[in-house]
């Protein structure tokens, strides 16, 4: 990667979220250039791909939780929009 | 809605390694000299005995009379257990009077490793205790010298697995590391033993869809509620409301999602079993063994079963260890790895700067696993860090 990507971790093939993992909130790529929101800090989740309201949420292969509303790809997925 | 059994790629680990068969079909990692205080009463004389010889690793512990009848149960079944675990090579086993000598002396007669068994109270006088203890401990060092390494299959290696110091490196980066290794051991027909109850609150979905029957599923989440209820019944709060407003901060989402970052430590495979506090497993495959959560006493339950060996992860450094078994201290956290790099076998925070791989993670893990079963010392071993904690459950009398 550049230092132009965030550091980012997919735990489990069938994860739909990835964890970012450095300070760099202003960056707009993950590290294989997938387009990021600014400002999610380090250990917070974003979303790989588009998730439905109602779809499960899976990190660590299993989910965690479920959309509360759409969740566009690269978004900050946390407690405002998943449950 | 969970899924199990992927897909990710597989840690390479060898078919054989590099060990100590004992005769009980168990595989040792090393062939430590022991001096085994088994009652508390000693345990100055077995220190005094064990001077001499800074290569002898010592069980030492609280071990007391007056026990309740639970609690003496498990405080003897332990140490039966420690004294012929495959990672002892030759046993110094001391004991306050000649009956309990007796009982010992019968105990081990079978057990086909060297041993020897000293009562305090068939001494006279404490230099000749302890005279009499090192001319035994000199003879045992023989002894065990005379057994050497040979090839073992890797499946007859047990994994203790444990997370300390956690914080979100630990949970994203060390505990699925180590996860993957624990996927390629038990391919391997290995065994893996994880612990610490209460730290599965919240994981009950994910667990029971990993049971391998219906009737474990609603044994194991019985444990994990029992735990749960521990949280509270007498009154006190343990704990806040989960996930807290720091975890929240930290990123973390629901309690699932902190429970899973324990949980992600055991892998994919199915769990197999729930053991008691240092009961061995009957086969292979993957336990949870119900204890207590402080990690020197989970330790010692799965040390107990006959784990050879710990996978450690770690946020923040934890000195968690145990003397019968080396401990691997795992950790991706830059800060950590830079401050306690002799304290650390695996830094994986060099990931962090790079595209991170959990994968390369993983395999640095189980390389460390085999270097250090094949007699590499680990940090753990090399500080001595490590004790023996039974848990009791009744005031003794």
């Amino acid at each position: 990667m550049t230092a132009q990507e965030r550091v980012h971790v997919v735990v489990d093939p069938q994860d739909n979220v990835t964890t970012v993992l450095d300070q760099s909130v202003d960056l707009v790529h993950l590290s294989g250039g997938l387009q990021v929101a600014r400002g999610v800090p380090f250990g917070h989740k974003v979303a790989l791909r588009a998730i439905a309201q109602g779809e499960p949420v899976i990190k660590y292969g299993v989910a965690i939780g479920r959309a509360t509303c759409g969740i566009a790809s690269g978004e900050h997925v946390h407690v405002h929009n998943c449950t | 809605m969970f899924t199990t059994a992927p897909k990710a790629p597989r840690v390479g680990l060898p078919t054989h390694f590099s060990g100590y068969a004992r005769s009980d079909g168990r595989a040792g990692v090393r062939n430590y000299l022991v001096v085994f205080s088994t009652v508390a009463l000693v345990n100055r004389w077995a220190e005094l005995i064990a001077e001499t010889r800074p290569d002898a690793r010592m069980i030492a512990g609280e071990f007391m009379r007056g026990l309740r009848s639970p609690d003496a149960a498990r405080q003897s079944q332990v140490c039966e257990s420690l004294a012929t675990h495959p990672n002892v090579g030759a046993c110094l086993l001391l004991c306050h009077d000649a009956s309990s000598a007796r009982h010992w002396r019968a105990h081990l007669a079978s057990c086909g490793r060297p041993h020897a068994v000293l009562a305090l109270m068939e001494q006279e006088g404490m230099e000749a205790a302890v005279r009499a203890g090192r001319e035994a401990l000199a003879r045992l060092d023989d002894d065990r010298r005379s057994i050497g390494r040979q090839l073992c299959p890797i499946g007859t290696l047990t994994l203790a697995l444990e997370c300390g110091g956690s914080d979100p490196t630990s949970a994203m980066i060390a505990n699925p590391a180590i996860g993957r290794v624990v996927d390629a051991l038990i391919d391997r027909g290995g065994s893996a033993i994880v612990s610490e109850t209460v730290e599965f609150v919240g994981a009950e979905a994910p667990v029971r869809a990993r049971s391998q029957s219906p009737e474990l599923a609603d044994r194991l989440v019985a444990a994990i509620a029992a735990a749960e209820h521990r949280l509270e019944d007498d009154g006190e709060r343990y704990r806040g409301v989960n996930p807290t407003a720091e975890n929240i901060e930290a990123g973390l989402t629901t309690l699932i999602e902190k429970s899973m970052g324990a949980v992600t430590k055991t892998g994919s495979h199915p769990f197999v079993g729930l053991l008691e506090f240092g009961e061995k497993a009957p086969s292979p495959g993957l336990y949870l063994m119900d204890t207590p959560f402080f990690s020197p006493c989970s330790i010692t339950g799965m040390v107990a079963a006959g784990a050879q060996v710990t996978l450690f992860g770690m946020g923040v450094f934890n000195p968690s260890g145990n003397p019968l078994a080396p401990t691997i201290k795992v950790c991706g956290n830059p800060i950590t790895g830079a401050h306690w790099r002799d304290a650390i076998d695996v830094d994986l925070s060099d990931l962090l700067d790079k595209r991170l791989d959990l994968r390369e993670a993983a395999q640095r893990v189980g390389d460390s696993l085999i270097e250090t079963v094949a007699g590499r010392v680990s940090c753990a071993e090399r500080w001595r860090e490590g004790q023996f904690i039974v848990p009791k459950t009744l005031t003794p009398l």
